[in-house]
Parts: structure tokens; sequence; C-alpha cells
């Protein structure tokens, strides 16, 4: 039996997906965060290189990959497809699970997917200096190291949270030659205000992200990136949904149900989009798209769709998204890079059309998926990462109760090596089930006019 | 400045305990003549002797209820405020209770029970924060350190911690010694308390706002969320309290309290009176806290809601809400109602509200 599915090197895509020409309606446009009018080219940028502006609006189905970028991919890529028998078995499941197994590249993660063509499209462009913010540490240190690969220098705004937490995707990220400091820091305004209204914050993605825009506009020849939610971050990953579906051709066969975690949506956008489209195209209509994320920061399952900042200070577009709020602060989760308060635009939009099934989990249930998936497939995996896993086991015992021998597909986007701090707590009983009290926040809300008269 | 610490002993707590005697309390003469061998002072040279000294003042009482302890343990810098009867009796601990306010302590340190606590309690409230160290029999309070070796790691930051509402707790021996356990809440205390566990790291994951912040936003949410007509009773304890202030109503700290239309209909109300409000009002909700060191949200603490009561209320008409604080120092919750198929209908996990809009899954034992 057939374990792990390889591409070989000349096989890696020529192009990404771009899912925007298969919509049948276009996106609602991003709005100028002064005006509250659609922001055109000229709004984005001051911060962003002209290429990736030009993809984030583009219509054009198939992007061409540069051959530059397609050199770098070649470190690591095509990921490896790798067929879970022992999981399998373990669950005593008819399903075939397959992971993408991100975990291969030099930062671990799915992330240096679209970290390279952004370094490499601000280079083009004559930019020295980079800005951005980073979670959990997976995409700050992903873009380190695709600017230590074009020499421009990179500033990383960590979550706090993290930065204690994690001290070696830090460590990570100076190797690389990149500063990292946590946010919210004394270094701009937006952290200090935040500071000044709570000391002791644990910070979180949307703050880092007001810090990381903020001192792009603020510091010459110095532009911004984002490792998630927007559509040409999206774009780039496509890439792993793309080698997946061609391994899984050589099986001869194409998933019943693909799954990823959810946070700003990139990895399940990279994972699921040429599913989606596939379905948007009408070359098939069952493929179930489950997008799972953790109940303490519920955005697809429990968000509004509507306008909304990317970010705390209110510095970027509004986004047409799932949001939970701008200033929505979700607890200090050990899934840190899934802690952000919105999602991207177009992952909201195949949520609100019914493309994608969205799903919540609570912490501990999320880490015992993990250890189990570590006692038989071995691998150790980023909490994370770990979301897609517990999705992936749920569909396979519903396909024991069923009898049904659906072949999953999920994104395993990462390895846990640098969060066993966090495996501890779990082997603790430290792990905290946080979650949303929807409910009562309806009423709670439903009741205001009344407080307020 | 140096901290002070106030030092306590009771001698005679948990005798009764190693000779079968379910409290000391009036038996201490029974309790030696079977054997008992006093314990509160072991356990606290245990403490003691893992505290920095030099960097301490201690106050404390003659003899066995403190001066001797320090003496053994190579303590020199004390101050002794107060000479005890022989035997000691409760009213020598209210009496050094006093001396240490009068004194000015940073914090008093005891050694005894619940009964310790509460005679505590009755003279300081919530003035000066106390801290046991547990000898006792029945230890229900919230004021307990686990053992003699978490209440070192205590003691050496005294002053710097930050503190946390403590129930104290006290059964009726009678019943007690009877196999019949009922307790009353007598009052709250402030205790030290360790926002982390063990690591560095993880004290910044699971961090949160002060007890007093957490509480408040407990309670800014709840009043939004009971701001409509419908009816509710809120129980004992200080995050409720909260409840009841940030929604400008009258409250009883120790009892339950019934509201309808917007105002207090039933103040610190017993089985028979809520029964009858409940009559009247069957959609009400019911907002209780966990109480005391083991985290019974029903049971212990709050016998007032019998049986009955919490069947006509039903389980999905109860909110928990807990500081994450509190829900440290009582991870998994209880739930004793004195009727156990009605115990087993309740999940094995509850939601508790621990802020604004977030809340918590807690493990819930059931009776059994």
């Amino acid at each position: 039996m057939q374990t792990k599915i390889y591409l070989d090197e000349e096989s890696l895509p020529k192009t990404w997906y771009n899912i925007q020409a298969d919509l049948p309606s276009p996106l609602d446009p991003p709005l100028h965060p002064g005006t509250g009018k659609p922001a055109g080219p000229e709004d984005l940028a001051p911060i962003f290189p002209m290429e990736l502006i030009g993809q984030e609006m583009s219509q054009q189905r198939n992007i061409q990959i540069p051959d530059e970028v397609r050199e770098i991919l070649r470190i690591w890529r095509p990921s490896p497809l790798i067929r879970a028998h022992r999981l399998e078995k373990f669950l005593k499941t008819p399903a075939k699970i397959y992971y993408k197994w991100e975990g291969v590249s030099p930062a671990g993660s799915h992330k240096p997917n679209t970290a390279v063509p952004q370094a490499y499209y601000n280079m083009k462009e004559g930019i020295e200096r980079i800005a951005t913010e980073t979670g959990a540490g997976q995409w700050g240190s992903a873009l380190a190291f695709a600017t230590s690969l074009f020499d421009l220098e990179c500033i990383v705004y960590m979550v706090s949270s993290s930065y204690y937490h994690k001290p070696y995707r830090k460590s990570m990220m100076q190797v690389w030659g990149a500063e990292c400091i946590p946010s919210p820091s004394p270094r701009t305004a937006s952290g200090r205000a935040v500071l000044e209204k709570d000391p002791n914050t644990s910070g979180s993605l949307g703050i880092a992200i007001s810090e990381a825009v903020e001192d792009a506009a603020t510091h010459a020849n110095t532009h911004y990136s984002l490792g998630s939610v927007l559509n040409h971050v999206c774009l780039h990953q496509t890439i792993m949904g793309l080698e997946a579906r061609e391994q899984l051709a050589m099986e001869e066969l194409y998933p019943d149900v693909v799954i990823g975690s959810v946070g700003g949506g990139s990895n399940f956008a990279g994972i699921s989009f040429p599913f989606a489209g596939d379905i948007l195209t009408g070359k098939k209509k069952d493929t179930e798209i489950i997008g799972v994320e953790p109940a303490a920061c519920p955005t697809l399952t429990r968000g509004l769709f509507e306008y909304d900042y990317g970010d705390v200070a209110g510095l970027t577009p509004m986004l047409k998204m799932y949001t939970l709020g701008h200033d929505f602060i979700p607890p200090a989760l050990h899934a840190g890079g899934l802690r952000y308060h919105g999602d991207s635009p177009i992952v909201s939009r195949l949520v609100h059309d019914g493309i994608i099934t969205p799903r919540s989990y609570l912490q501990n249930e999320v880490f015992e998926a993990a250890i189990t998936f570590a006692r038989t497939e071995g691998i150790i995996i980023a909490p994370e990462a770990a979301h897609a896993v517990k999705g992936a086991i749920d569909v396979a015992l519903e396909c024991r109760k069923t009898g049904d021998p659906k072949t999953i597909l999920f994104c395993n986007s990462g390895h846990g090596h640098f969060d066993m701090t966090a495996y501890d707590a779990y082997h603790a009983g430290e792990i905290i089930d946080y979650d949303c009290p929807d409910d009562l926040i309806k009423e709670s809300l439903a009741n205001l006019p009344k407080q307020r008269g | 400045m140096t901290p002070t610490i106030g030092l306590l002993i009771n001698p005679i707590a948990g005798m009764g305990g190693t000779v079968g005697l379910k409290g000391t309390d009036g038996l201490s003469d029974v309790a030696l003549a079977r054997g008992a061998t006093p314990r509160s002072a072991i356990r606290t040279k245990e403490t003691l002797s893992l505290v920095r000294h030099d960097t301490l003042s201690f106050l404390t009482a003659s003899g066995a209820m403190g001066e001797d302890a320090l003496r053994e343990c190579g303590i020199t810098e004390i101050t002794v405020l107060y000479t005890c009867s022989k035997p000691t009796t409760a009213d020598d601990t209210r009496r050094v209770a006093a001396a240490f306010k009068e004194a000015g302590a940073d914090l008093i340190v005891f050694a005894g029970g619940d009964g310790t606590a509460r005679d505590i309690l009755s003279v300081v409230g919530r003035t000066i924060p106390i801290l046991g160290i547990p000898a006792g029999v029945k230890m229900y309070s919230a004021v307990f350190a686990t053992d003699p070796i978490a209440a070192a790691a205590l003691i050496r930051d005294a002053g710097t911690l930050p503190l946390r509402d403590a129930e104290v707790l006290d059964v009726d021996e009678e019943a007690y010694r009877t196999g019949r356990l009922s307790t009353r809440l007598y009052g709250i205390a402030t205790t030290p308390y360790r926002a982390g566990y063990v690591q560095h790291a993880k004290e910044t994951v699971f961090q949160t706002g002060s007890e007093e912040e957490d509480r408040q936003e407990i309670a800014n949410f709840m009043a939004g969320v009971l701001a409509s007509p419908r009816p509710f009773i809120l129980g004992p304890g200080s995050t409720t309290g909260a409840i009841a202030d940030a929604m400008d109503l009258e409250c009883t700290l120790l009892g339950f309290d019934a509201y309808a239309g917007g105002t207090l209909t039933i103040r610190d109300g017993d089985a028979t009176s809520l029964l009858a409000f409940l009559r009247e009002n069957p959609d009400t909700r019911l907002i209780i806290s966990p109480i005391g060191s083991q985290g019974f949200i029903i049971g212990r603490g709050t016998q007032v809601i019998t049986p009955e009561i919490l069947g006509i209320i039903g389980e999905k008409n109860i909110i928990v809400v807990a500081t994450p604080g509190k829900l440290r120092a009582t991870p998994d919750l209880h739930i004793d109602s004195g009727d156990r198929n009605l115990d087993a209908s309740f999940p094995d996990s509850i939601r508790v509200i621990c802020g604004f809009g977030l809340a918590e899954w807690r493990k819930l034992h059931r009776s059994s």
C-alpha cells in the first residue's frame, strides 16, 4: 500500500489558481478606512508592491509563478501527500485519510509558500525593508527566511503571548536576520495606545497588524506584508491544493471531504480553493469542504458577515468578511495562529454561499486529536494544524458509523516542535476550554437598547 | 518595606480527625484522651522551614499559638502580642486576630481548619488577607493553601501577590458527626494567590486581568444578559454580588436573592420562600458561583437550593459565573444537591462565564 505520494520537481505547478475568476459575482470591494469608499490600487500602493496589488484584484484564473520563485520553492516542494494508514486503522474507519504535509518547509509550515513570492515581488520593486506581524511565529519565521533569500531587512511584531511562550520561533527569525519584538510595543502609536489601556495585555494579531502597517507607513522604502487573509496570500497557497489534486489523481482518487484549519484562512484556502473551484465551475458537486476553527475565536461559525477593519486600530481597508469585531481580543489560545477576529474575504464569501461548512472545537479535544495523531502517524503537529486533524478524525468516525469509505484530504500545515509547552500544559490538565457564550451574547445585545433607554 | 506576617496556630486543630471525631470543636479533651497528637504546630514548622526569615517580620501569640514554632525554626525577629490561656480557646484566636489587626499585619497566616478561619474572619473581615496552612479536620473554606509547601511559597511573596476572594465555610459539627454534611457560608475573606502555575511561560499564556477587573468584566456582561424582564435568583459570593452592583440592585452577599421585574423581591431567601417565588415565576434563572475550596456549585455552601427548587429551575436555566483566578483554585466543579438522580441529569462538563462574553468549560463531578 502506497503511503507517500510524491510529485517530481518538474510537476511543481507553474501557475497559482485564482478562484476569484470562478465566483458567480465579484467580491465586495475593500473600502478605504478614511472615506468608506472602495479602495483602489493607489490606496494600497504605499504598503504593497504593484504586482501583489494586481493579484489582489485580478480576475484572471491562472497566474504565472515566476521562475525565480519556483526555483526556491523546489527546496521543499512539491510537498508529500501522505496516507494516514495507521490513523485509519486506529479509528477503525472505512475512510481513506490523506494529508498534505507542509511541515517539510524550512520554516516548518505552509507559510513560506506565500512569504517567498511576497519577498520576491518587493525585491523586484526595489523595496529594502518589510514589516509584518506574527501570531504563533510561523509567519514571522517564514518571512524572515524568505527576506533573507533576497537580502531584505525584516521586522516582525510578534503577539506578546506567543513571543514569551515560544521563544524559539523568535530565535529562528534572528537566525534568518530578522528583528522580532513583542506586540503591543512602545515603538508605534497603535502599540502605545493599547499598552496605555492595558499594560498587561497578551496582545492579539489585530494589534500586531496595526503596528506593522504603521511601521511600513512611517518608514522609508518599507512595505508591509501579511501572512494570511488577503486574496493574494490565498492565491499563493493554492499551490498546496493544486499539488494535492494531482497527487490524489495519481491514486485515481478525488476527495469527498477537504479539511483545513482556519485562522485568517490562507492554509485552508490553499488546500481547498482548487476543489471549491471545481464545484463553482460545475466539474464536481458533492465535495464537502470543512473549515475548522477554535471555539474561543469562532469567526466563521458565529461571526457576522459584514465590513470590518482587518486590525484593531482601524488602519487597514475595511473588508467584507465574517468578523467577531475588530476590537475583539480572543483569549490566549495555544493555537496562537488562529486568534484572528476576521477571516479571508474569499473564504468568508464561500461560507456565506454555502460552498464551505465551518466547524469549531474546544482546545482540549483538539489536543486530544493531536496526541492521537502523534501516536499513530508519529508526527507532533502544531496546535493550529491539530484543528484540521480533529476535523478529519470526526469525519472518519462518522464514516465508521455509516460505512461510507470516503476519501478525506486535510492540510497538515506544520510541525509542533516549538509548541511543546502547550503539550506539557495539556498533559498537566491545564489547557482551558474557552468558549464564546453566543446565546448570552445575543441576549445581552438584544437588551442593550433597553439599557440605554 | 518588610512584610509583616501575623502567625497564629490553633494548637488543637486537626486532633479530632486522627481519632475519628470529625472535628475538634469542644472535644479537645476527648481527642487527647483518645491519643490524638497536635499536628498544627508540625505543619506550621514545615512551612516556616521553607520561608526566608530575614525578609519577613512576624507577629504572634505566646507558646503553642505561634511563638514556640517560630523559635524552634530559629526565627528570633518576632513580636509576641498576646499571651494565651491554657488550654487555648476560640476566644484566644479572636483576640490574637484583633491584635494583628491593631498592629497592622500585612497577612495573617494561620494553622487550623474552618473553625479557625471563621474566628479570624469574624474579627478582621476583608481588612487583612488570610492564608491557611491546612491543619484542621474540615477545610471547606477557600483560604487554605494546598499544602504547607504551597503556603510557604505564598508567604515568601507576601505583599506582591494578587488577592482573590475566598469563601469561609464551616460545617455543623453536630450534624457532621452523625454523617450529615451541612455547610454554611460565613463570609468572604481575601487571600493571596499565584496567577500561574509553575512555568513562567504559562503565566503569560493564561494571563488575565486582576481579580477585581475579571469580576467587573463578568458583572458588566451579566448585567447586559439579565437586563431583560426575566426573573432571576442570585446566589452567594462576591462575583454574583458584583453583578448586583453593576445592575444597581441590592443583594445579600451570603445568601440567595430573587429578583422579578428588575427589583429585589426576596432577600436572603430560604427554601420555602424561593419555592413560592419559583411557582409564581417558572422561567427563573439561577446565577451561581462555585463556593469554597472544593468548587461546589450546588451543595455544601448552597443548601437553600433543595432538589425540588433545582428541579423546577432546570439545568438549562443555571448560569455559573467565576473569575479565572477562582477557577484555577478549583479547576473541577462539583454538584451535590442531595438527589443523586437529579445530579446525574447534569452534564459532565459545564460552561462557566469567566469574562465579558467569554466562557470556560469545566468538568462537573456529580454525587455518586
